[in-house]
């Protein structure tokens, strides 16, 4: 079974017989947890650094931004026996358009957003594949933890 | 190179977009016409008007009675939905297809055009710019181009990879150096045969903004920075990627600042439902 993480969406599972997965990654940032002793995987992909922008559509759909929809993946995971301190972390895409610089660089903000908060709670990112002008697709396998990544035109790999 | 006679040979060999979407866009953009006006151009086309009635009558749109003309789908539904569904059905054909020269599946291609106007027409709104619907269309199908130039990239892959990965180049540059010719001028190319108004074909050759004077013109901004959006969202997008050049002149000229970027973002994040529905629809 295949779960599949829209835009602005997130997922979480403990069954052994699913993967998730989500497409497309450009400036957005796809974000997947996974504890290896509980075997409970999650996956958040979210467009936009901060739900201050707009907080009436934050509420509509949490999962559009980092600061909204980062707690929401870690609580869900949680809920389903993950525990902070085993969590390996994999983040991918924030990506950007060639001379796309300072604030309107989205790509990096998204990225940015995701550090700050990790270094407030002290959580570390075990891998990433972020930045530059390419789509990423990201898979989990909540079996074996085992994560994969795609950009477009090339074929798939284990990280 | 490719020569020029040759994509000629192949433009022509294209199934055009409907003579209806250009005849309803010289209509909706006549701030004289009346709603009957509307209906007649579109009643002209006797496939598109009975595509168009199936989708109106379809469960998405839950109309209590069943629309048996344009007209009654104009009264239900309103113009604006009823001209966009015209001009979505046809763009369908010609972009629905699959372009592995540019690494995208079918459907990816479909996708992205259907969200660059969605996004575009948010710009539009935002900036209270006229000829909304000729935005729309330009953003619709800004890339036509893709469909007769991916045989010759797929051709020329490394070469344009490597000046894409090493040398610095746009994906359009790249296009241009090794071709002799980007998507945006063959999509003009394309237009101008099929005949579209002078002001598409100038939008959908200057969508990369290529040529920087561009920038003055807010409908051709507009619709480049629907296409910078696009590409940062990533649906649907190719394996030319993020690879274009990014003009923050462009933003100063619409008067945009980052927190409006963000805004139109969020705001097809909302949307992007509708999106999906639409794309299955018609």
């Amino acid at each position: 079974m295949k779960q599949i993480v829209g835009v602005a969406d997130m997922k979480v599972s403990n069954d052994p017989k699913e993967s998730i997965i989500t497409y497309s990654l450009g400036s957005c940032i796809g974000l997947v947890i996974f504890d290896p002793v509980a075997r409970v995987g999650g996956m958040l992909h979210y467009m936009l650094p901060e739900s201050s922008i707009d907080k009436g559509k934050a509420k509509q759909r949490p999962y559009m931004f980092a600061d909204s929809g980062i707690p929401r993946l870690f609580k869900a995971a949680y809920k389903l026996g993950a525990v902070k301190q085993r969590m390996k972390i994999y983040a991918a895409g924030g990506a950007e358009i060639l001379d796309q610089k300072g604030f309107f660089n989205i790509g990096k903000r998204n990225y940015m957003a995701l550090k700050k908060m990790f270094f407030k709670n002290n959580v570390m990112i075990n891998k990433q594949d972020v930045g530059g002008n390419v789509n990423r697709t990201v898979r989990i396998e909540i079996a074996t933890g085992d994560i994969y990544v795609k950009t477009s035109g090339s074929k798939e790999v284990k990280i | 190179m490719t020569t020029l006679q040759n994509l000629m040979k192949e433009i022509k060999k294209l199934k055009p977009i409907p003579a209806v979407a250009n005849q309803l866009l010289t209509v909706v953009d006549n701030p004289d016409s009346s709603m009957e006006d509307i209906a007649n151009v579109i009643q002209y086309d006797p496939a598109i008007t009975a595509s168009v009635l199936k989708t109106c009558n379809s469960a998405f749109f839950g109309l209590k009675n069943p629309a048996e003309s344009i007209k009654d789908a104009v009264n239900m539904l309103g113009t604006d939905q009823v001209i966009e569904l015209v001009l979505l059905k046809s763009g369908a054909k010609a972009l629905s297809g699959s372009q592995k020269g540019y690494g995208m599946e079918g459907g990816d291609m479909w996708k992205y055009s259907v969200s660059s106007a969605v996004i575009a027409k948010q710009v539009a709104v935002k900036l209270s710019l006229k000829n909304k619907n000729t935005i729309f269309t330009s953003a619709l199908v800004k890339d036509i181009g893709k469909i007769i130039l991916e045989v010759h990239v797929s051709d020329s892959s490394k070469k344009i990879k490597d000046l894409v990965e090493n040398k610095g180049f746009s994906f359009g540059e790249a296009e241009k150096k090794v071709l002799g010719i980007d998507h945006a001028e063959l999509g003009a190319m394309i237009a101008k045969m099929w005949k579209f108004s002078p002001r598409m074909i100038k939008i959908i050759r200057n969508h990369h903004l290529a040529d920087e004077k561009m920038i003055k013109d807010k409908e051709i901004a507009a619709v480049y920075l629907a296409d910078c959006i696009c590409m940062m969202m990533g649906q649907g997008v190719g394996s030319d990627g993020l690879s274009y050049r990014f003009k923050a002149q462009a933003m100063k000229q619409l008067g945009f600042s980052a927190n409006d970027v963000s805004m139109i973002i969020a705001e097809f994040g909302i949307n992007m439902q509708e999106v999906e529905e639409l794309l299955n629809i018609v």
